[in-house]
């Protein structure tokens, strides 16, 4: 009996410890199917994303909204996303996972970095259900003018879909065949989408075009239209 | 260990990391090494290359219209322009990934008189390994990449003028 008791108070202990390590994030709960985790980019949260992960809710798809740069108290750094510890993600996959809902990950520029870490560090079972949509991903260790680029290695992602949004008006276009070819190399299965007439971080612009503002306000359609389009399940 | 906790101990590190990684913004100094291949049209469908402007000190700059540092840093070109006429400077802006419509777009609001490349397809973009926009290199008469700048600045005055001038003088007499 004292066995089972200590047994219980481990695994309590345990399972305590776990969810403390999962990053405060805001939930938009819904009946549908689909769970988005939305990780916002290294400039935190904006407006914008906040209500269109109320409208996706609204449409069914239940969205967890994690702004990394709040939850672990960074500086608003593309660096800060490098220092995130990845095991706090991992349970966060993981209970995102047990929802039984399917998981699609949305991360946003830097942001994919810590996304990938973590997606490397589950389980391969694990890693083959899920799916994961990088807007603009920044993953380079050099981006020197005249030098050839280096991404980060972030462990293996085999079995992993990766899907890049990736914003016309960006000075990483170009270079994203690279990008893609660094994921694949990494065991992803790797795709894109050019979002014309965008700008990177559109809905966060000091002086966005006409443009940006209205698809700044329909963000959530174009993310349920790519997932859609993907058909990642 | 308390989340709060560990909230400071991660931002005590990373200001000890940022500390010790931090460098001064401006010009780039670069050994004096033959510059990539320039191959592109201009508005008119011209094909020029860096030989075009073979013994003149280069300023080539990398933009697109939709980025705003790049726009705010082009009324200083133009009046680098001005101010450095009959002198062997070459002003070159190339449009990073653009179509002709885009940039005719900009330039029918602002008049500038130095020559506009396009790059379409990004293929020089790629050759000169450009990541951010702006970026400018500045070349010597001989082609070679001396300075390199990631960012705008004000080109008619301060460190940009300054460069410029000292590049200018190490051509014999003409430049002066």
């Amino acid at each position: 009996m004292r066995f089972f008791r200590m047994l219980f108070l481990s695994m309590w202990a345990w399972t305590f410890a776990a969810q403390a390590e999962v990053p405060d994030h805001r939930v938009f709960p819904a009946q549908g199917e689909r769970l988005l985790l939305w990780v916002a980019p290294e400039r935190g949260r904006a407006e914008p994303e906040l209500q269109a992960a109320q409208r996706l809710a609204e449409q069914g798809v239940e969205t967890w909204s994690l702004d990394l740069v709040s939850a672990y108290f960074l500086p608003q750094l593309a660096s800060s996303m490098d220092a995130v510890p990845p095991q706090g993600l991992v349970e966060w996959l993981r209970a995102a996972q047990a929802s039984g809902k399917q998981v699609v990950v949305y991360a946003v520029s830097r942001a994919a970095v810590p996304v990938l870490r973590a997606a490397a560090a589950l389980e391969p079972a694990e890693r083959q259900r899920l799916c994961v949509m990088l807007m603009y991903p920044n993953l380079y260790t050099v981006a020197e003018p005249l030098a050839e680029p280096d991404f980060l290695g972030v462990g293996s992602l085999a079995g992993l879909r990766v899907q890049v949004l990736q914003p016309r008006r960006s000075a990483a276009t170009p270079w994203l065949p690279g990008l893609l070819d660094h994921l694949v190399k990494q065991g992803a299965t790797a795709g894109h989408v050019i979002l014309e007439n965008l700008r990177e971080g559109y809905w966060m612009r000091e002086t966005p075009t006409e443009f940006e503002i209205a698809e700044s306000r329909r963000m959530d359609a174009m993310l349920l239209r790519e997932l859609n389009q993907w058909g990642c399940k | 260990m308390g989340m709060q906790m560990k909230r400071w101990l991660w931002l005590g590190m990373l200001v000890l990391g940022l500390s010790g990684g931090a460098q001064a913004a401006g010009f780039e100094t670069r050994p004096a090494t033959p510059a990539p291949e320039l191959k592109a049209q201009d508005l008119s469908g011209a094909t020029k290359t860096l030989a075009d402007y073979r013994g003149k000190v280069v300023l080539l700059n990398f933009w697109a219209s939709w980025c705003p540092p790049c726009l705010r840093e082009m009324p200083s070109m133009e009046r680098l322009r001005v101010k450095m006429a009959g002198r062997p400077l070459a002003i070159v802006a190339l449009d990073s990934a653009e179509t002709a419509d885009e940039v005719n777009a900009y330039l029918s609001k602002m008049k500038l008189g130095f020559p506009i490349l396009l790059d379409p397809d990004g293929s020089n973009t790629k050759r000169w390994k450009v990541f951010a926009l702006p970026t400018t290199f500045l070349l010597d008469a001989s082609g070679r990449v001396r300075y390199v700048l990631t960012g705008p600045t004000e080109w008619d005055e301060g460190e940009a003028l300054a460069i410029i001038e000292s590049m200018l003088a190490e051509m014999p007499g003409k430049a002066k």
